[in-house]
């Protein structure tokens, strides 16, 4: 999907034309995310579940937690992985086959988004020590494209990690057994928000739609943890920051991070 | 006597309309003696004829029609435009450029490129190939300024109106200029904010209430209202 | 979920089954049409457990060209099941049980849709499964239909769909989950009612000749139920502010 489609002129000069005055073609303020709604347990059948609409982008997210090998040099840790695959359904220029480069990079953006702030507790997921370990995987399926897939896929991630339940195994003769009725609320330390910016010119607009990410410079995705440190960050798109942006943006990140982790903390308050 | 209902329905894909053997239009096909509707819409039974007025579907080029484009690539010595159908729209070098003329790319750039909206007529529609469109007369060409509004296709005919009646309704209401498209696209231009907002509501009730009896007396009622 | 199928008891006494049904009762079915900004035709489907999405777009350009069709489109189906949506979680990869289901749901729409007015296109069919609890490919092609007839691809009518099978030695409509696992016979059905047309079958385990023929016709009536709630799906999105005649 690397272009969407075709930006129209007139869509695009409107655009820039808007943010001369510091509005946005959608009426935000350039700093304001599009509304955020989330609803959880949606996939009961998994081990947890969440469904995001970010303004018209929508993700599912689900959660599988099943008995696993840890990695050769990490035998007392659990496993985390997290993907994402944008549905054909989602788009028209969304292509069925193997991940492009950009599905590739959302997938890995959203993980290490997730991994780096710890957000799980992994040594609480051994079950014997380099032998077997609970494995954890969130899995983001896109399922209708308005841009910002990166903050979206993430909070549909997290929402359905805080919310999911995870079942009990003990070893019995070198195999996991599963042991019902013994489920138990995800081991969490903090919760990381992203938050995506691009730039136009020499405008920072906070959660860019599809239009105007058909119209980016740059644009970069900041993950910051409860503690308002920042955890994870990924640059991308064909041109550059200055260090003033850089910094513009990592106040940004911080200061919309902490209302979305609020919205995230509501919506997942019920579900525990 | 041929038995024929005069009342126009709802119908979906699949359902029966009559066996009266009437000659079959759009959106309905015979099986056995039965026709059938193919499209969700409006059955509408005539004494001769039979059709479905559809509510969904893709625009179908048509001579002489008048659409709104978007360019999305040169080859050759042609433009080829999304017209929102199923195919692309063929625009030559030469209904630009004047016949027997090779233009090169850049010299086609010049004129027309990637992202340029243009108000072109279908030239000619066959199965053998993509339509043509043409840009050749002084009201039609490349679209500088305004905003570019999607409806669906069905919804074109109404709102035009009887004669232009709604389009003309809109316009003197809101002193704006509106391009429509019989492809579903529009161009709305306006100088006052005010305006341009009443005339966007405007279009948007039509695509949303098409089918409603009063449309047109709601339409009028927000066109002369202060606020949307 | 392995394991426990051992210990479920497919049909008591009263002839009540595992989840609460009669032999002849589906389980509940819920379409909504019209779910998706993107895509032309979209529908969204809840049958027992399963949770399906389908999207359409088209008719539109086939790419590579070579693909196409000068005289008429073509249909291309993808059914695919999120890793999420079964008990062991699947890896995103199309499995070959996928790439078949997709072909047989293709196979039973192709004859419903009339793409002869569109040669040199294609109509993309996508399914997403989001949750799976026995029988989706009846699901999805449910869902299909909504989707295709939403996006204004001509049809001769909707096809609709529901499995009918074997479990204790009674036959069954709308196998479930357990029942597909523990039982003797899964049959889904796909079906056109307009033309009395069946255009998906297949089977899975063992029927005599007498108890196929009262299978399909248990399974057909499972069909036209799902049809009538695909019909009040599409009715409720486009004529629900009723008023035209």
């Amino acid at each position: 999907m690397a272009n969407l489609s075709i930006i129209d002129k007139l869509k695009r000069s409107k655009i820039l034309d808007l943010l001369q005055e510091g509005k946005r073609i959608d009426d935000r303020a350039l700093d304001e995310p599009r509304p955020l709604v989330i609803d959880t347990g949606v996939i009961p059948h998994a081990n947890g579940s969440a469904r995001v609409r970010l303004g018209d982008t929508e993700i599912v997210s689900g959660i599988k937690v099943q008995p696993d090998r840890p990695f050769p040099d990490m035998g007392d840790k659990g496993i985390f992985m997290c993907t994402a695959e944008i549905l054909p359904l989602a788009h028209p220029s969304a292509e069925t086959g193997p991940p492009q480069p950009d599905v590739i990079e959302l997938a890995r953006v959203v993980d290490r988004g997730i991994r780096e702030s710890g957000m799980i507790d992994l040594s609480q997921f051994v079950l014997e020590k380099d032998k077997s370990v609970i494995g954890l995987f969130a899995d983001c399926v896109v399922t209708d494209h308005d841009g910002n897939l990166f903050d979206a896929c993430s909070y549909a991630a997290v929402a359905a990690i805080i919310t999911s339940k995870i079942p009990k195994w003990e070893m019995k003769d070198d195999i996991p057994v599963l042991i019902e009725n013994q489920e138990s609320d995800a081991p969490i330390t903090t919760i990381p928000i992203s938050v995506t910016m691009g730039r136009i010119g020499e405008f920072i607009i906070v959660d860019p739609n599809i239009d105007e990410w058909g119209c980016l410079d740059a644009r970069i995705t900041i993950t910051t943890n409860s503690d308002g440190n920042i955890v994870a960050l990924q640059k991308g798109g064909s041109d550059g920051f200055t260090l003033e942006q850089l910094v513009k943006c990592s106040e940004l990140s911080i200061a919309v991070g902490k209302k979305i982790r609020e919205i995230v903390k509501q919506a997942t308050e019920g579900g525990k | 006597m041929k038995k024929f209902e005069s009342k126009k329905r709802h119908v979906l894909p699949g359902d029966f309309i009559t066996t009266a053997p009437l000659r079959l239009q759009d959106n309905v096909v015979l099986e056995g003696k039965r026709v059938i509707a193919t499209s969700i819409g409006l059955s509408d039974v005539s004494a001769d004829s039979v059709r479905v007025i559809s509510l969904t579907g893709v625009y179908m080029p048509k001579i002489d029609d008048l659409v709104i484009g978007t360019i999305q690539y040169i080859f050759g010595n042609s433009w080829f435009a999304d017209i929102n159908s199923c195919y692309q729209g063929m625009l030559l070098g030469q209904d630009v450029f004047g016949r027997g003329s090779y233009p090169t790319t850049s010299e086609m750039k010049e004129r027309l490129e990637k992202g340029d909206i243009i108000y072109a007529k279908i030239a000619n529609s066959d199965r053998q190939r993509e339509p043509l469109i043409s840009i050749a007369d002084q009201s039609l060409g490349k679209i500088d300024s305004g905003e570019l509004v999607k409806i669906s296709p069905t919804k074109i005919p109404r709102l035009i109106g009887k004669h232009g009646s709604m389009i003309q309704t809109i316009e003197a209401s809101t002193n704006a200029t509106i391009t429509v498209g019989q492809n579903g696209l529009i161009v709305v231009s306006c100088d006052e904010t005010n305006g341009l907002l009443k005339a966007l509501t405007a279009i948007r009730m039509v695509d949303e209430q098409a089918h409603l009896v009063n449309l047109t007396d709601k339409v009028k009622k927000m066109l002369e209202s202060d606020g949307v | 979920m392995g394991g426990r199928e051992a210990n479920v008891v497919l049909l008591d006494e009263n002839g009540i089954r595992s989840d609460g049904r009669k032999v002849n009762e589906t389980r509940k079915v819920t379409i909504k049409a019209g779910v998706l900004k993107n895509a032309s035709g979209s529908a969204y489907i809840e049958f027992g457990g399963n949770k399906i999405l389908a999207g359409v777009f088209g008719p539109r350009d086939v790419h590579p060209k070579h693909m196409s069709n000068p005289d008429t489109g073509i249909l291309r189906v993808r059914y695919h099941m999120a890793p999420f949506s079964v008990g062991e979680r699947k890896k995103p990869a199309p499995s070959r049980r996928e790439i078949e289901i997709s072909k047989v749901i293709k196979e039973a729409l192709e004859p419903a849709v009339m793409l002869e007015k569109f040669p040199r296109t294609a109509v993309d069919v996508y399914l997403e499964v989001l949750q799976a609890d026995g029988g989706t490919r009846c699901a999805a092609l449910d869902a299909a239909s909504v989707a295709l007839a939403d996006a204004g691809i001509p049809m001769r009518d909707l096809v609709c769909a529901c499995a009918s099978g074997k479990a204790a030695d009674a036959l069954i409509l709308d196998v479930n989950n357990e029942e597909d696992q523990a039982g003797q016979a899964d049959m889904p059905i796909g079906y056109m009612p307009n033309l009395g047309k069946i255009t998906l079958l297949q089977l899975d385990g063992v029927l005599t000749t007498d108890e196929f023929k009262k299978c399909i016709e248990l399974g057909l009536e499972g069909c036209k139920q799902v049809y009538e709630i695909q019909k009040n799906a599409l009715r409720e999105k486009y004529f629900s502010s009723g008023d035209k005649d």
